[in-house]
């Protein structure tokens, strides 16, 4: 009930904060689009071989393969970023004390803020997504259910890799600035993430698998993109793709470790007196 | 007398401070890292009934803000109790967390680009108050602190005073019966302090709250507060009724205004008489004679000194004690000025 209540008050605060700043909102998503457009051009067509890059015009689905894997990049990072960088900005201006003295405690209160803050990103995002895809002439092929799930799971992932990051932040400062390469590192493998990835050496696969963005990337691409069909143009649900079971597996530990970690972490800077403070 | 709302017990607190290439005071040489301990909180005991105001009066980095986030559940102590209405801060810090508002020093605390009342409604929210109970509420305070014009005026555009008036608001939206404020007044202009300290009046005798009030300025802490603690370097060296403690280190001077100056020379060696001064200040002629602390004595000396101006054919027109301060008091006590560091703080905590 609390969580809920606290998720209200969350959807209010953001639903004032953008109709308010309606007009930086507005301008924020139409500097959005243009920046992708930039960089989809100059990422994919603006090779040194212009002819390369003009025979790669006629594949949309390259470009839109870009702007999906862009896109789940500025998410993590977002995601990723509210527990470190937004956490700092909390505990600068005083607001982080306040919820430390909520009586719901910090974590649904994290829990609340972050999963309104994901809904307005994968909105707008899926908003961009489309425009982006029907400017360079690709499609996606929508699967509400497979996507839906995949999102939840992608965004459970997320979450708990970012309570443990955000843990980690209320007792040492420091790691604030070590996330940055941490998000940027999520942002480059979610670009980047294929299911040609998974055909490395155990030890790197592993590390792919462990990270909390590729197997969700790789799924949503698999969707969103290829419409769930494998190499033979057969349909290859995404609920048996291998990277699913992964994605389950990894959403599980990391909200488990995420959670634990945060919990201890709290405790701990309460015990030194830093809790709320930066 | 009734159950304390707030009570701590025998509370210690130690931080670690580290340097980075700091000078090592007994070598004289630079070490690359320093590492030191402070003590916030030194088997600090006190407690504050309902419809009381306790003021917790130190230099900066006495332990003062230290005392407020462990009452509030910021800051886990190393030893000892802390009780909020009964109940273990430790044990039960969600519950007591409905019971508790606090407001600290030097923090934004409301959302600037929301209004005031939309900050009360989203921290009622965030602290389980909900529905008409909430709005009403929210109205109510808004009222009461003197904000309903300014109630839908964004935050960034409010004067330091105004947000220090929502940030009381925002302690108070779930209805606390603990009331904690961490320099409430600091910053502020005569007149805004004046307001906030007449709201904190009102609200503690006439609701029956538990207000505790931190502060570095003498006068807040004597027009405040019922009952006085005074901590130094973590330690509360002492905590009274406030005229209790002014009357402990009275000095019992007296003020004789008169017609005509007057030597103080006969003053002197009467009995019961500490000493003489004349005070030219205003156009008027005065007397300072400082008495002794035994009453006989004290009663003795008095007439004393009425009778010696008597005989010189000085006629006394006012006769006034002068009233002690807690400035002095304190200094008293603890052999330092207010404003000199307490050396104590943990206003800089560790750092990793």
């Amino acid at each position: 009930m609390g969580f809920f209540l606290v998720m209200k008050a969350e959807l209010v605060r953001v639903f004032i904060v953008m109709r308010r700043y309606w007009f930086r909102t507005i301008t924020g998503m139409i500097i959005g689009y243009g920046m992708l457009m930039v960089l989809v051009a100059g990422f994919i067509y603006s090779r040194p071989q212009v002819e390369q890059g003009l025979s790669k015009f006629s594949d949309p689905a390259a470009a839109t393969n870009f702007v999906l894997g862009f896109i789940i990049g500025m998410y993590a990072f977002s995601v990723v970023g509210m527990f470190t960088q937004g956490l700092q900005g909390m505990a600068t201006s005083g607001v982080l004390e306040q919820l430390c003295m909520s009586p719901h405690g910090l974590i649904t209160n994290f829990l609340a803020q972050v999963l309104v803050a994901s809904v307005s990103t994968i909105i707008s995002s899926g908003i961009m997504v489309y425009l982006v895809s029907f400017s360079v002439g690709g499609s996606l092929h929508w699967d509400t259910l497979p996507v839906m799930v995949l999102l939840a799971l992608t965004f459970f992932n997320l979450l708990g890799f970012g309570f443990m990051v955000g843990g980690l932040v209320l007792v040492f400062k420091q790691v604030g600035q070590v996330a940055i390469l941490i998000r940027m590192g999520l942002f480059g493998l979610a670009v980047f993430a294929r299911e040609e990835l998974l055909q490395q050496p155990w030890p790197v696969r592993l590390s792919m698998h462990v990270l909390p963005v590729t197997d969700a990337a790789i799924c949503l691409k698999h969707v969103l993109i290829k419409g769930q069909l494998n190499a033979a143009g057969e349909h290859a649900s995404v609920f048996q793709h291998q990277s699913f079971y992964w994605l389950l597996v990894s959403c599980v530990a990391w909200t488990a470790i995420g959670m634990s970690v945060f919990k201890v972490m709290e405790n701990w800077s309460r015990s030194k007196g830093t809790l709320g403070s930066y | 007398m009734t159950d304390p709302l707030v009570e701590m017990r025998g509370v210690r607190k130690q931080f670690v401070t580290r340097h980075v290439l700091a000078l090592d005071e007994e070598t004289r040489k630079r070490r690359f890292y320093k590492r030191n301990l402070v003590d916030a909180a030194m088997d600090v005991s006190f407690a504050i009934q309902p419809g009381e105001i306790f003021g917790l009066l130190g230099p900066n980095g006495a332990g003062k803000t230290t005392t407020v986030k462990m009452i509030s559940g910021l800051v886990k102590p190393d030893a000892g109790q802390v009780f909020v209405a009964g109940m273990d801060v430790e044990r039960k810090r969600k519950q007591i967390l409905r019971q508790v508002g606090v407001v600290l020093e030097g923090t934004r605390t409301s959302l600037w680009p929301l209004t005031p009342l939309e900050n009360l409604m989203y921290y009622g929210n965030l602290k389980n108050v909900r529905g008409a109970v909430l709005h009403d509420r929210a109205h109510d305070l808004l009222d009461f602190i003197g904000l309903q014009d300014k109630k839908n005026i964004q935050v960034r555009r409010l004067s330091r005073g105004q947000k220090q008036k929502l940030a009381i608001c925002i302690a108070l939206i779930a209805d606390p019966r603990v009331l904690l404020l961490d320099e409430p007044t600091t910053g502020l202009d005569v007149q805004s302090s004046r307001a906030i300290k007449d709201r904190i009046i009102e609200m503690t005798h006439g609701q029956g709250r538990a207000v505790l009030v931190t502060t570095h300025d003498m006068h807040v802490a004597q027009e405040l507060c019922d009952r006085v603690g005074i901590i130094n370097k973590g330690r509360l060296v002492a905590c009274k009724p406030m005229s209790e403690l002014l009357e402990l280190f009275s000095e019992h001077v007296f003020v004789f205004k008169l017609d005509a100056p007057a030597g103080t020379g006969p003053l002197r060696g009467l009995p019961g008489v500490l000493s003489a001064e004349e005070e030219a200040a205003g156009g008027e002629n005065s007397l300072v004679v400082s008495l002794a602390t035994d009453e006989a004595e004290r009663s003795a000396g008095f007439y004393a000194v009425m009778r010696a101006l008597e005989g010189m054919g000085r006629r006394v027109l006012a006769v006034q004690q002068r009233q002690q301060n807690l400035e002095s008091v304190f200094l008293r006590i603890t052999g330092q000025p207010l404003d000199a560091d307490g050396d104590a703080g943990p206003e800089d905590p560790e750092q990793e």
